[in-house]
């Protein structure tokens, strides 16, 4: 009896061993036909309507859509299988994640020998700049960028005796000083908070408004020096001091109640983060409006579509991208869901300026956004672009909290980015 | 086992008694090989590759970097590391010792010869255990929110003022503690009960009639009798209490890999995965893992010392 127990546990193992053989074999066999290809995306962004749109056209063409994860974890699961060698054919990264594989563009198909160099003309020249390595190689075709304006509540906007027309709120703050001594004026009248965060709404926001952010145009860390980084890391931290902000992370539980609640007024929002409003506050629809943001442009968030190296179908996902990457086709994407087109040509179509979003007032969501994207300056963004932000963040949400100092939080920011990156 | 089937393995070498069959010889190996192989492949492996790769400046998609002992240098130097030893010690303190103590309670409990829904009481402690830490996190943040919680709700109304658990360091260690003792104080207690079963009920009469109380039974027959599975739950428990994960992943939803902006519950397992899988320094990820490795084994080694020690005194 027991013998044969052992005997059955060998043969289970020699089953598990075969079977791990067995798995790769089947992907061998099925790859290189040009008709199938294999697809990582992340979820919450819906590319599985774009699948289904393209199928619809290409009946032939087989799509293995996966959705790995949040945006975060699809670029680890990519790195992951870029160090292993087994890569999908597609996948889609977001623009954080990205100049850590620009930075080694080996891993990835130049996209210009596939023809991105005639269509590169077609995207806004600071996005796909981002996506092109030191090389001239095209890592990434930009699939979608969030822009930026601030959504505030109309309902509490009046109760504070603010104004509640888009175009008035807007100038409230045409300056982030502006911005924060309306924050004040709120506070004052209600005795409520009044933008969700100072890290995320305001200095994620102000630093990317100028033409040099973390690094130099010739791709040294600058980040100790740059006015323009300094001056929104202070922006944030009185903005923190003054407190106008309710101290709720974004994301977290206590952000999503919030928002549903009135627990803030005003929060920055790139045109992905409508749908975010939508979904966790169902109820506050009709009282929400957009309105510029402070300093007029901004960009938070937008994609790329890349081809790993190793793909044995690069062909049929390059023939992909061109498909539902063109100008044409990414306006019937934003139509549909929202994510705002990279390509400028569409930016006048009436489809784009005609667009108005009940939900948040009926506000003119194409115009607001495309505008915003468009007076954009173009940065270096570096491989540890996001190491360096996430250090200030920390240390304007550690001052929000009331536990760091306000007067040494630049320098231990400072000292916390060496720390992490050893520069 | 190996005595119903063949004789004991020392013997089996000696010399002289080699006449028995080589198959005889050999089986007692093939029962344990399943598992030393799949040791091999998935335990020893990695292990010994870890320590290979912290000697890199390792980018899983660019170069390797052969560079010594750099990383360890820069690992002792780096005040994060420091912390987030303070922060995994402070969390398996908080966390193991209330958990065995109230398992030893609640098993004493449990062991009651009258306790009536006996099994029923007995199969619920392995609720949490069986309850997927995400799900647990979830529940628990929302419970522990500092402005919408329930706990801070029923604080409010005896004038305590709100807390903020995630934010302070102090309140998430207790928060990932109460998490972490929620999950596993069933499980130790199920290890404790079928140990005590073990125990004759003579025993507890015996005393009982001599006139021990509940407390004298508890200290001088439960303690005694649990000690070597005692031993055991304190060796485990400090070898996960030391790799606390999950729950410090999921606490801050601001800054998941940190556990928050000033790192106040980043754990070491939660340093290497930030520094390995966030910023793709996978050398220097390692070399965590390796100190995260000898701290496991020396902590290990002296609880095991230290929890035995009372009975080679007797």
């Amino acid at each position: 009896m027991k013998s044969r127990i052992a005997i059955a546990a060998v043969a289970a193992l020699a089953l598990a061993l075969a079977g791990c053989g067995g798995g790769s074999d089947g992907k061998t066999e099925a790859t290189g036909d040009g008709k199938s290809f294999e697809f990582w995306s992340f979820t919450g962004i819906n590319q599985k309507a774009s699948v289904d749109e393209y199928k619809k056209t290409h009946a032939d063409v087989d799509i293995k859509l996966t959705e790995v994860g949040t945006s975060v974890e699809t670029a680890q699961a990519l790195t992951t299988a870029l160090a292993g060698g087994k890569v999908p054919d597609l996948v889609l990264i977001q623009g954080d994640d990205l100049p850590k594989f620009v930075q080694q563009s080996q891993n990835f198909y130049d996209l210009s020998t596939l023809g991105a160099d005639k269509i590169k003309g077609d995207y806004l020249d600071w996005v796909i700049a981002q996506s092109t390595a030191k090389s001239g190689s095209i890592v990434g075709i930009p699939t979608d960028v969030g822009g930026m304006a601030v959504a505030y509540r109309t309902d509490l906007f009046k109760a504070a005796g603010l104004p509640t027309d888009r175009a008035e709120v807007a100038k409230l703050w045409p300056t982030w000083d502006a911005f924060i001594t309306t924050g004040k004026d709120y506070v004052a009248k209600t005795g409520k908070p009044f933008v969700d965060n100072a890290a995320t709404s305001v200095f994620y926001q102000a630093v990317n408004q100028g033409p040099q952010k973390y690094y130099d145009n010739d791709g040294n860390v600058v980040y100790s020096t740059s006015a323009q980084v300094k001056q929104g890391f202070d922006y944030a931290i009185q903005a923190a001091q003054a407190g106008i902000t309710a101290k709720q992370s974004s994301f977290s539980n206590g952000w999503s109640a919030a928002m549903a609640d009135g627990g803030f007024a005003t929060i920055a929002a790139p045109s992905w983060m409508l749908n975010t409003i939508r979904s966790n506050a169902p109820k506050t629809s009709g009282k929400w409006d957009i309105a510029t943001i402070p300093g007029s442009s901004g960009n938070w968030g937008g994609s790329y579509l890349a081809i790993p190296k190793g793909a044995k179908n690069a062909k049929a996902a390059w023939d992909y991208i061109t498909a539902t990457q063109s100008p044409a086709s990414q306006l019937t994407h934003f139509v549909d869901s929202g994510a705002l087109p990279t390509t400028p040509s569409v930016y006048t179509d009436a489809k784009l300026t005609g667009l108005k979003d009940e939900f948040f007032s009926g506000a003119p969501t194409g115009e607001i956004y495309t505008k915003s994207v468009q007076g954009l300056q173009p940065f270096v963004i570096g491989p540890d672009t996001s190491a360096i932000g996430q250090e200030f963040q920390n240390a304007i949400t550690n001052v929000e909290q009331g536990k760091g100092n306000a007067a040494t939080a630049w320098d231990d920011a400072l000292k916390n980015i060496k720390t992490a990156i050893g520069k | 086992m190996t005595t119903t089937l063949s004789p004991a393995p020392p013997k089996a070498t000696a010399p002289g008694t080699s006449k028995e069959p080589i198959k005889e010889r050999l089986a007692p190996y093939a029962y344990i090989a399943p598992f030393f192989v799949i040791f091999g492949v998935f335990g020893l492996v990695p292990l010994l590759f870890t320590f290979y790769v912290s000697l890199f400046d390792w980018n899983p998609i660019g170069d390797h970097v052969f560079i010594g002992l750099d990383n360890f240098r820069r690992l002792l130097d780096d005040p994060r590391f420091y912390n987030a030893v303070r922060n995994t010690f402070s969390i398996w303190l908080l966390s193991t010792i209330p958990e065995l103590l109230i398992a030893l309670g609640l098993a004493h409990l449990l062991n009651h010869v009258r306790l009536k829904w006996a099994v029923f009481f007995r199969m619920s402690m392995l609720v949490p255990y069986i309850t997927s830490v995400a799900a647990t996190a979830i529940v628990f943040l929302q419970l522990f929110d500092r402005d919408y919680g329930l706990l801070n709700w029923l604080l409010g109304q005896v004038g305590i003022g709100p807390i903020d658990f995630v934010q302070s360091t102090w309140g998430s260690h207790v928060l990932i503690a109460v998490m972490v003792a929620w999950r596993w104080t069933g499980y130790n207690t199920l290890l404790y009960l079928a140990s005590l079963q073990a125990v004759p009920r003579e025993i507890y009469e015996a005393a009982a009639v001599d006139g021990a109380g509940s407390w004298a039974q508890f200290r001088r027959i439960t303690i005694p009798s649990l000690r070597p599975v005692i031993v055991f739950t304190i060796v485990t428990s400090t070898i996960g209490g030391l790799q606390i994960f999950t729950e410090p992943l999921l606490l801050s939803q601001s800054a998941p890999l940190t556990c928050g902006p000033v790192r106040q519950c980043q754990t070491l397992t939660l340093f290497l995965y930030e520094q390995g899988f966030g910023q793709f320094q996978f050398g220097y990820g390692a070399a965590i893992g390796v100190a995260l490795f000898v701290l496991v084994v020396a902590f290990a080694g002296l609880n095991f010392f230290l929890s035995t020690r009372g009975r080679t005194d007797k």
